[in-house]
């Protein structure tokens, strides 16, 4: 399939080795990581404790 | 007026009783079961050769595992073929006009290719999500395009065979009825809209078969994908 990468002509080093758009192996992560990101949003959106409206004595 | 135009696309029951079914079963009595002897008839041949150089073009792409799908495409496009094309006829029923039939059709499968290409190698299926080479400010935005565009895929499956359809016979109804009403009272007007009507007749015979391969062609290059 057209696109196919043995990634073996980049050599990445730090972060980069993991997280980059031309191994398989690192748009794998990206894609992961970034599932991971949403989800992580959407909790903290879902489970965040509203805010009560203040009650006054009258 | 509105009513009269769809009315041909609901559902035919007869007593209670969904003729859909029988419909559906149409193409099952037409076509020629292979005899068990060496030398099928004219018919059966004709259908083989049909179906076998279906088989190789629509697998030929495809590497060894997809080939245990070539059944199911060579029956499904045999079977949305016929559909469409007896739904041509006057006074039948086009079982794929409707919606639900067509997205019964195409989320299963796409489904069955994603989990396919999931199980077998999760990695790559994964990967395919980002395009090679993306710039990296662009890599978030761009895996969600991705990811909107995939589970899409059996919404424009269905909807495109649903819609090209339903437009073909709305429109051959149209023409018709306005060639039946011309027909006395301005001749001239009415034989431009017969001549029309050969036209789209020619034209949705087209549609109907270019639509069902179109279906299982692009069912193809999603299995292709994911295997």
């Amino acid at each position: 399939m057209a696109g196919h990468d043995a990634g073996s002509q980049h050599q990445f080093t730090g972060m980069a080795k993991y997280f980059n758009s031309y191994t398989i192996t690192g748009r794998r992560n990206y894609v992961l990581a970034t599932y991971a990101s949403l989800a992580a949003i959407f909790l903290f959106f879902k489970l965040k404790p509203k805010k009560q409206p203040a009650v006054t004595e009258k | 007026m509105t009513m009269n135009l769809f009315n041909q696309f609901l559902s035919p029951t007869f007593l209670g009783l969904p003729l859909i079914a029988i419909a559906l079963m149409a193409p099952c009595l037409l076509y020629p079961s292979p005899a068990p002897w060496w030398q099928s008839n004219r018919w059966t041949t004709l259908q083989n050769w049909f179906i076998g150089s279906f088989i190789k073009q629509t697998l030929s792409p495809i590497n060894t595992k997809g080939h245990s799908w070539a059944l199911l495409l060579a029956t499904l496009m045999v079977f949305l073929i016929t559909l469409n094309t007896l739904g041509l006829l006057p006074y039948t029923f086009t079982p794929t006009t409707q919606l639900s039939l067509n997205m019964a059709f195409a989320v299963p499968l796409w489904l069955a290719t994603v989990i396919m290409g999931f199980r077998n190698s999760p990695t790559h299926a994964l990967g395919h999500l980002l395009p090679e080479g993306t710039p990296t400010p662009l890599v978030p935005i761009l895996i969600i395009i991705e990811s909107i565009s995939l589970l899409i895929r059996p919404l424009a499956l269905g909807v495109r065979l649903t819609a090209n359809l339903t437009a073909g016979h709305l429109l051959i109804q149209l023409v018709s009825s306005a060639a039946f009403s011309l027909l006395l009272s301005q001749t001239t007007a009415a034989s431009l809209a017969v001549g029309l009507l050969l036209l789209l007749t020619i034209l949705e015979i087209a549609v109907a078969m270019i639509q069902a391969y179109v279906f299982v062609l692009l069912l193809s290059l999603y299995l292709q994908e994911n295997v």
